[in-house]
């Protein structure tokens, strides 16, 4: 007898690779090598391309990719959330305030700001889904509230000085080499600090909950037709409240990083930083109108966003202005390359009908 | 025909809520400080002062700002750069007043340019930036809020350059009259204010420009379909933010006599978004009402001179306004008026009364 199960064909290798969905990742990695190239032919001899200045891109905006991995989801279901800085500002007055004025474990400031953080999110998606209000201007009520909550607590920069808090930021592991049989750190000294190791835990995480679990097939699901995810009986409800919830986990623990890297706590800490983080999302192929985008793209939107202000350092006469432009082409490139992608896409979806 | 005055109506419409909500600030005013609505005359300047009067002159840069983002959130958009803009108009604005300070190396009553230059080349260039936003998304239709972020980046750094990262200032009378002038006893940004309110009702409730902007808001291939251009009256929208972010941009130059490329309009695109919003045009488009937005900028405002009048901490502004912006939006979502409506039809069957749509 012929196998009578239903046999689903997995498509052709060039066939998933060229999905018009992958695109954008490739342009993303693809932009960022070509940058790359180009940094290690201008300034190669300055040091450029030692792992010191690859690794210190990581360093120095670990706490952006953290929040980014969150924001990739919230954009992915159609939403968007600007209370992302908000609320790691917050967490690190909550440390700072919690540490050098009341006297307690910074640890336990972490759970409160825990808390606080997913319970906000929680609260946010409730609002979004329930009320139907837009997520732009729920999220900008959210971040009006933790801001204001920063600055309730204190208007001044307070600094951090716990023994093993101190101790966790300046836990590092050094990049070392075989030389001689035995093992010496590189020349410059290069390491990866908890920051990096969080990012880069977080972006696994990430990936996970996007690509094999059910919860993440529903994330994509809402995102690429909200309508229809309902009427497939799909979790509509506890996905979108789960997702911003995601999104305050995330946020508290960019603003754990945060505080690990400054050692202290101020109310306007990070202002902005809510744009750079969407910025990161889209460079790295994600679509605002939700259903689209991954976590590889998100890894390497941050690395593109870090790698201009890296190579602005080492041309050394450039004004730090020139970054904000930078930045601004490089946007303007990548929704040029999303716009492309999505018409062509459009058009091959048409033709097969 | 005779129009009955219909409760149910008024209670549903946007607009009453704001209003409301302003009122009960000021109500909570009056009781705790009756001196709040004290207006005085100044001879010296001529110009009526008083709390009343001082919101509606500070509200003003952003009372601007959101009559032209009212019209890109009826078409379903959102305008971003309008702060980057605020920035660049007062850079521009000041370059040309002192450009490199070689001459005059000190601030004074004087300008390189004419007034009449300053004014033109500060509102073309962001009359510019505004109408690349345009072709960016009505030609290119890419997605307002990434393609306005471009600027929103950018916007602030061109700025720098433009005035090669140096804060200029200047005391050039004719360019303090934008903020500290007055016309008719009151301040003059009040002034530009209401003549922008006029110009821009006339242009969108004597022609049809308000309706095709609202028939392209709910459905823009209908509207395309039914022969309206579309993407001219989206590319509309974004020249006139960019061009009003200019004004606004030039009044804030203008009240700190100085450029800040970094501080200036800083928030500006979120408190316009919030003014529009609480003045009961929804995000998603359609129907627009520009009193409401002046109201919701006047509402915004408020909030922050009672905060400062009352001596709270100036930051808990914050958390007044993220009530405030919950309480409206509570109050404005599909359920809540839905229920309120049931709520009132069901109230009136049980009555005996008749039912109107």
């Amino acid at each position: 007898m012929a196998d009578k199960r239903i046999r689903i064909k997995r498509q052709s290798l060039t066939n998933r690779i060229f999905n018009p969905k992958h695109v954008m990742v490739y342009a993303t990695i693809g932009v960022f090598l070509l940058i790359y190239l180009f940094g290690a032919l201008m300034y190669g001899d300055k040091g450029f391309t030692t792992i010191r200045t690859f690794l210190n891109m990581f360093i120095d905006n670990a706490y952006f990719g953290i929040s980014a991995v969150g924001m990739t989801m919230v954009l992915i279901t159609g939403g968007i959330d600007l209370s992302v800085a908000a609320v790691a500002s917050l967490t690190g007055m909550f440390i700072a305030y919690g540490n050098s004025v009341l006297g307690m474990d910074p640890f336990l400031c972490i759970a409160i700001a825990m808390v606080v953080g997913v319970g906000l999110g929680a609260l946010m998606g409730a609002m979004i889904h329930y009320l139907n209000v837009p997520p732009f201007i729920t999220t900008l009520a959210g971040m009006f509230l933790a801001r204001g909550a920063c600055s309730l607590i204190s208007r001044e920069s307070i600094a951090i000085n716990n023994a093993a808090f101190d101790a966790l930021a300046g836990w590092k592991i050094y990049i070392m080499k075989l030389v001689d049989g035995e093992w010496v750190k590189v020349k410059p000294i290069a390491f990866v600090n908890f920051n990096v190791m969080l990012f880069l835990a977080m972006i696994l995480i990430g990936a996970y909950l996007l690509k094999s679990t059910r919860l993440g097939r529903n994330v994509y699901a809402i995102g690429g037709n909200e309508q229809s995810a309902k009427l497939m009986f799909l979790p509509v409800a506890k996905t979108k409240i789960f997702v911003y919830a995601f999104n305050g986990f995330c946020s508290v623990l960019m603003g754990v990083s945060y505080a690990l890297y400054v050692k202290s706590g101020w109310n306007l800490a990070l202002q902005g930083g809510e744009l750079e983080v969407i910025a990161s999302a889209v460079i790295g192929g994600t679509l605002l109108t939700g259903g689209v985008g991954n976590m590889l793209g998100t890894l390497f939107g941050v690395m593109l966003k870090s790698i201009i202000p890296a190579l602005i350092t080492f041309a050394g006469n450039l004004l730090s202005w020139w970054g904000k432009i930078a930045t601004g082409l490089l946007l303007l490139l990548f929704i040029g390359i999303q716009r492309i992608v999505v018409t062509y896409s459009a058009r091959r979806k048409g033709s097969c009908r | 025909m005779k129009t009955k005055f219909d409760f149910s109506r008024i209670m549903k419409s946007k607009i009453t809520w704001a209003v409301i909500a302003e009122l009960m600030i000021l109500l909570v005013c009056l009781i705790i400080r009756p001196e709040f609505f004290q207006i005085s005359y100044q001879e010296s300047t001529g110009m009526l002062y008083g709390s009343l009067i001082d919101i509606l002159n500070r509200s003003s840069e952003i009372t601007i700002i959101a009559l032209g983002m009212t019209l890109v959130i009826a078409l379903a958009g959102t305008d971003l750069s309008v702060g980057a803009l605020v920035a660049l108009s007062g850079a521009m604005a000041l370059k040309l007043m002192r450009w490199d300070m070689s001459e005059f190396p000190t601030a004074g009553d004087y300008s390189i340019t004419p007034m009449f230059w300053v004014i033109l080349v500060a509102l073309g260039i962001c009359a510019l930036f505004g109408s690349f936003n345009g072709l960016m998304i009505a030609r290119f239709g890419m997605q307002p809020i990434i393609a306005t972020l471009v600027l929103m980046v950018a916007g602030r750094g061109v700025a720098q350059i433009i005035t090669n990262g140096r804060q200029m200032t200047t005391n050039f009378a004719a360019f303090k009259f934008i903020s500290q002038g007055s016309v008719l006893f009151l301040p003059m940004p009040i002034i530009i204010t209401v003549v922008i309110f006029i110009l821009m009702s006339l242009l969108t409730r004597k022609t049809a420009f308000g309706m095709f902007v609202e028939s392209v808001g709910i459905n823009p291939n209908a509207s395309r379909v039914s022969g309206l251009r579309s993407s001219l009256i989206i590319f509309t929208a974004y020249l006139i933010t960019g061009l009003l972010s200019g004004v606004s941009g030039l009044i804030y130059a203008s009240r700190i006599g100085q450029n800040d490329s970094n501080n200036a309009g800083i928030n500006y695109e979120l408190d316009a978004i919030l003014a529009v919003v609480i003045g009961g045009t929804s995000m998603s488009g359609g129907k627009f009402s520009l009193t409401g937005t002046v109201i919701g900028s006047i509402i915004i405002r408020t909030i922050i001179t009672f905060v400062y009048y009352f001596g709270v901490a100036a930051e808990a502004t914050m958390v007044f306004r993220a009530l405030i912006v919950v309480v409206v939006i509570v109050l404005q979502s599909e359920p809540v008026r839905e229920f309120m409506g049931k709520r009132r039809t069901m109230r009136k069957v049980a009555m005996g009364g008749e039912l109107h749509g």
